[in-house]
């Protein structure tokens, strides 16, 4: 069917199902609100950070292939550290109640390229618990790095600690919620479209023209009780609405 | 809800906007469509019109009792016929006894003049539908009906028939037919384009000479330009 389909036809689809519309955006918004400030378990954040770098006797062979070699150790680092050799210790630490592989999942490492600096990220929604494993980590880590390389160049650096005010990172209640707008005005918009698409009744003179192609003879608007005129019709009431009762059955 | 909103529409249907507010808009509508008809045919004047539409409840019965008051008011003698067998409701239109009607008539009990009544509009009378018979279909394509409408044509100038809806039953096809016209009811917001399609194929089967559509509850703005003209 090649039908154009004008902008004042979509801006009067949109028209007509705004109470949809927006009744949608603010289920949507009041729904993940509350799904984000009171059923989601906030998530805090914590982060410690070591360094690597090789102890050196002279200062002159610190040259750029040493900072090299630690650079490239970090990748290495970031397998090691996730391993359970090192969690297990931070487990059997802190009395976790989880396995290595668990552990694993909350523990995010991050280096800046050519950085011999590695902050290890924990997520829990516990801001102690994801303190102290972070620190308990690093520990680990520096404790049991030369039973496996024979070096001692792992130095911890910043320890976490509790924030005064800690703050969730996650859910962030508010980007949910720009979502669930963006989101319920979309399927707002989708449905009244697909709404206006399935409704295949005749509205006006131009769909008659267009499925009947039988001339208008006239258009009578819907009768208001106003219309109707000065009152004289109460004779009647009660054999009207005994009909419409046997219409309604 | 669906049943209060029905009836609500039920009840201002039973009203005569044309009789009980001539000046209305709404009137005046309904004195387009008299217009519309009576330019519709050229060659032979069209004396006989059905009114029906595809399903039920898109306002026949209200259109054809409004049609047949307007003409009425413009002078001619006109006869409404219930010819809806199985849901007849002209006479709650125009408070009229429905004890005898159309189907005497038809099974040959009574003559033409016992079952009309003269209605509250000047000109316009009203036949009843009467008992409703087991075999509608059967009598209204009896001799008998065709013996009616030409005693009808006879005795009134203009003669218009509520019937069922084309798509329910076949009635309205058989009455079709008979009549110089038709008058197809659309609902806007209710009938279907598939069910309107059906409804004027059905109806050019039967031969019916399709006059034109009237297109019923639209809602029509009040900003539109001849909604308030003239009326106070």
């Amino acid at each position: 069917m090649e039908e154009t389909i004008s902008l004042k036809e979509i801006f009067d689809v949109l028209k007509k199902r705004i109470v949809l519309i927006l009744s949608l955006i603010v289920l949507a918004t009041v729904v993940s609100g509350v799904v984000s400030y009171f059923v989601l378990t906030p998530i805090y954040e914590s982060s410690a950070r070591f360094a690597v770098s090789e102890k050196t006797q002279e200062p002159s062979e610190y040259n750029y292939s040493t900072i090299q070699t630690n650079v490239g150790m970090i990748a290495t680092y970031n397998d090691l550290l996730k391993d359970p050799y090192i969690l297990d210790y931070v487990i059997d630490e802190l009395d976790l109640n989880v396995t290595a592989s668990e552990l694993t999942n909350k523990i995010s490492l991050s280096s800046g390229a050519e950085s011999q600096v590695v902050k290890v990220t924990v997520t829990d929604p516990s801001i102690e618990q994801a303190v102290n494993i972070a620190n308990k980590t690093v520990e680990s880590f520096e404790k049991r790095i030369p039973d496996v390389f024979e070096v001692n160049n792992v130095k911890p650096l910043a320890a976490a600690e509790v924030p005064k005010n800690p703050s969730p990172v996650k859910p962030s209640p508010m980007l949910n919620i720009a979502i669930a707008f963006v989101l319920g005005a979309m399927v707002g918009v989708g449905l009244a479209f697909l709404l206006e698409y399935l409704d295949n009744t005749i509205k006006d003179e131009q769909d008659i023209d267009k499925t009947l192609g039988l001339p208008v003879l006239g258009v009578i608007s819907e009768v208001k009780d106003e219309d109707v005129g000065p009152a004289r019709t109460t004779r009647s009431h009660s054999r009207s609405s005994s009909r419409s009762d046997s219409l309604g059955a | 809800m669906a049943r209060k909103k029905n009836k609500n529409f039920i009840q201002k249907a039973r009203t005569l906007i044309t009789n009980s507010n001539p000046k209305s808009p709404i009137s005046e509508q309904y004195r387009t469509i008299r217009t519309n008809l009576q330019f519709a045919s050229v060659d032979k004047e069209t004396r006989t019109i059905l009114v029906t539409s595809a399903g039920p409840g898109e306002g026949k019965s209200m259109t054809a009792a409004n049609v047949a008051t307007v003409f009425a008011q413009q002078g001619k003698k006109v006869l409404l016929i219930d010819a809806d067998l199985r849901k007849p409701t002209i006479h709650y239109t125009f408070r009229v006894s429905n004890l005898t009607g159309l189907s005497n008539y038809l099974v040959g009990q009574n003559k033409l003049s016992d079952i009309v009544f003269q209605s509250e509009v000047e000109n316009l009378s009203v036949m009843p539908c009467g008992p409703i018979p087991p075999n509608p279909a059967e009598i209204l394509g009896s001799n008998a009906m065709t013996n009616l409408i030409e005693e009808a044509k006879n005795n009134y100038d203009m003669v218009i028939f509520d019937t069922p809806p084309v798509l329910a039953v076949t009635d309205s096809q058989i009455l079709a037919n008979a009549c110089d016209g038709v008058l197809l009811v659309v609902r806007s917001k209710q009938t279907q384009h598939e069910a309107a399609q059906k409804a004027k194929e059905l109806l050019i089967n039967a031969q019916a000479k399709l006059l034109g559509v009237v297109l019923n509850g639209k809602n029509i703005k009040k900003s539109n330009y001849y909604y308030y003209y003239g009326s106070s």
